[in-house]
């Protein structure tokens, strides 16, 4: 299916490797969309008050703010910015782990080491249901 | 030295710089189908193979093939053999490592060109092989990281045919270290359970490993062992009693209540202390009475876990703690844990 990404969507990468920030950052620049990238949960929160988010990609594990406290941070936020759809990257597989990242209010998670393709397919898919939801 | 070693980190950073630039447009924009990745010098192709590996954990799918090919198109990898044998404990390692991230036990499915052309260039269709063979002797090695980075690259494999030495390893070493390698054999995924309910002996002659076996249970979060987990729970050793409870603890069926209630008198405090936990994760807020005469047991810690589970019940729980703690003719243990307890929990703002 082709994904038709409205100009100016803007996706939030969350990522301290910097490699891997790259990666993501070059593939969903192909996609047309705009992308932001914070190195951890601290500088996220900072790009989130300053600018139009409509999706957010976030590593589990980061120095200074982890992904898990970055979800609780924006799902505190006042809408709409609390409820921009996160997709959360994690390293560590245990069930324990996604059941928490998702009981904070994640919307979808995914382990790595991660397809760059299944990566935007799930953003797609997020950033549909977040536009249809309204 | 200070020069040197700056003038290396001069070198490295542009290097990566140059090679970000062709990596993206080597996996996105179809570089390799336009001829590569592009030249390689042939000094920098150990920094080249560092380069590639920082990506191996994170980025996995079709990337990660094309990022193995660029890597074996180095020609790193023929010398692996001898690495694996090198005087230098951090090389073997290393090698070991290598062999994981890139998965050299795999056939390739994506053959690109490779970045240079070279007499010991990649040949398309060619299946490595036998690559792990050559890093299980590297459980023997006399340098404990060395073997446990062996172990780590046999496991990440997912490969069986590895599990029997990997599993010998790991009962080589002391009670308390096997518990923290149970995240190597993790690396098995839960096929692992299968394989070991069919090939580990009896555990009347050897339980040791079916204490791995339970604790694997439990981090897999495997229901469909839970059978054999009760079958375990009767044979009579205290350490694999007390692993088996730990693992229906996590599993949290309240169908085997009854099974574990049976342990709460056990002469053993350490299946007591499990059974302590075990009946209010099992049993909800109707394990209270069965908790109670677990708070005046002799030894701290069951009473200490029974008063933690009545915590966790909430109200019901919390209730028979503040009776206990109230009442001056309940057991003086019981007393004292029940108030401990509560004032723990009164600190965290459990109450």
């Amino acid at each position: 299916m082709t994904r038709r990404w409205p100009a100016q969507t803007t996706v939030l990468v969350v990522e301290d490797d910097q490699a891997t920030a790259k990666i993501i950052q070059v593939r969903l620049e192909m996609e047309g969309l705009r992308v932001l990238v914070a190195a951890n949960g601290l500088e996220a929160l900072e790009i989130l008050d300053h600018e139009k988010v409509d999706l957010v990609t976030t590593d589990l594990m980061m120095p200074a703010m982890n992904g898990f406290r970055l979800v609780q941070e924006v799902r505190d936020l006042p809408p709409p910015k609390g409820r921009v759809p996160i997709l959360l990257l994690s390293s560590n597989h245990s069930e324990q782990d996604m059941v928490r990242c998702l009981a904070a209010g994640a919307d979808d998670y995914m382990a790595k080491p991660i397809s760059v393709q299944v990566l935007v397919e799930r953003l797609w898919r997020l950033y549909e249901r977040s536009h249809r939801a309204g | 030295m200070q020069h040197l070693k700056d003038r290396r980190n001069r070198h490295r950073i542009a290097c990566y710089q140059t090679w970000e630039a062709q990596l993206t447009d080597y996996l996105f924009k179809k570089g390799y189908e336009k001829g590569g990745f592009g030249p390689v010098a042939w000094p920098d192709r150990w920094l080249f193979r560092d380069f590639l590996a920082r990506y191996q954990s994170s980025i996995g799918g079709q990337e990660s093939e094309l990022l193995r090919e660029l890597y074996l198109s180095t020609g790193i990898h023929t010398s692996l053999p001898r690495r694996l044998r090198d005087r230098d404990a951090k090389v073997r390692a290393q090698a070991a490592k290598e062999i994981a991230a890139f998965r050299l036990d795999e056939p390739a499915e994506h053959v690109p060109p490779p970045v240079a052309e070279r007499p010991w260039r990649w040949k398309p269709g060619l299946r490595m092989e036998g690559y792990l063979d050559q890093v299980l002797p590297l459980l023997n090695d006399p340098v404990p990281f060395v073997a446990h980075t062996a172990a780590l690259a046999l496991t990440q494999s997912r490969n069986l045919k590895f599990a029997a030495p990997v599993l010998a390893w790991v009962m080589r070493e002391e009670l308390y270290q096997r518990e923290r390698l149970l995240r190597v054999l993790e690396g098995f995924g839960p096929t692992l359970l299968p394989w070991m309910k069919e090939h580990l002996e009896s555990p009347d002659q050897n339980p040791d490993p079916w204490i791995l076996f339970a604790l694997l249970v439990g981090s897999h979060r495997h229901r469909e062992s839970q059978p054999r987990l009760l079958w375990l729970l009767d044979i009579p050793n205290v350490d694999l009693r007390a692993s088996v409870l730990k693992a229906l603890i996590i599993l949290a069926d309240p169908s085997v209540y009854q099974k574990v209630l049976g342990f709460a008198s056990s002469p053993a405090w350490e299946i007591r202390t499990q059974v302590a936990r075990a009946l209010g994760v099992l049993g909800g807020p109707s394990a209270v009475p069965d908790l109670l005469p677990l708070m005046a047991d002799p030894v701290y810690e069951v009473r200490r876990n029974a008063a933690q589970s009545l915590v966790d019940l909430g109200h019901s729980g919390v209730s028979a703690l503040t009776w206990l703690a109230e009442d001056p003719s309940a057991d003086r243990f019981a007393r004292d844990i029940a108030r401990e307890r509560l004032e723990w929990a009164d600190e965290r703002g459990h109450l």
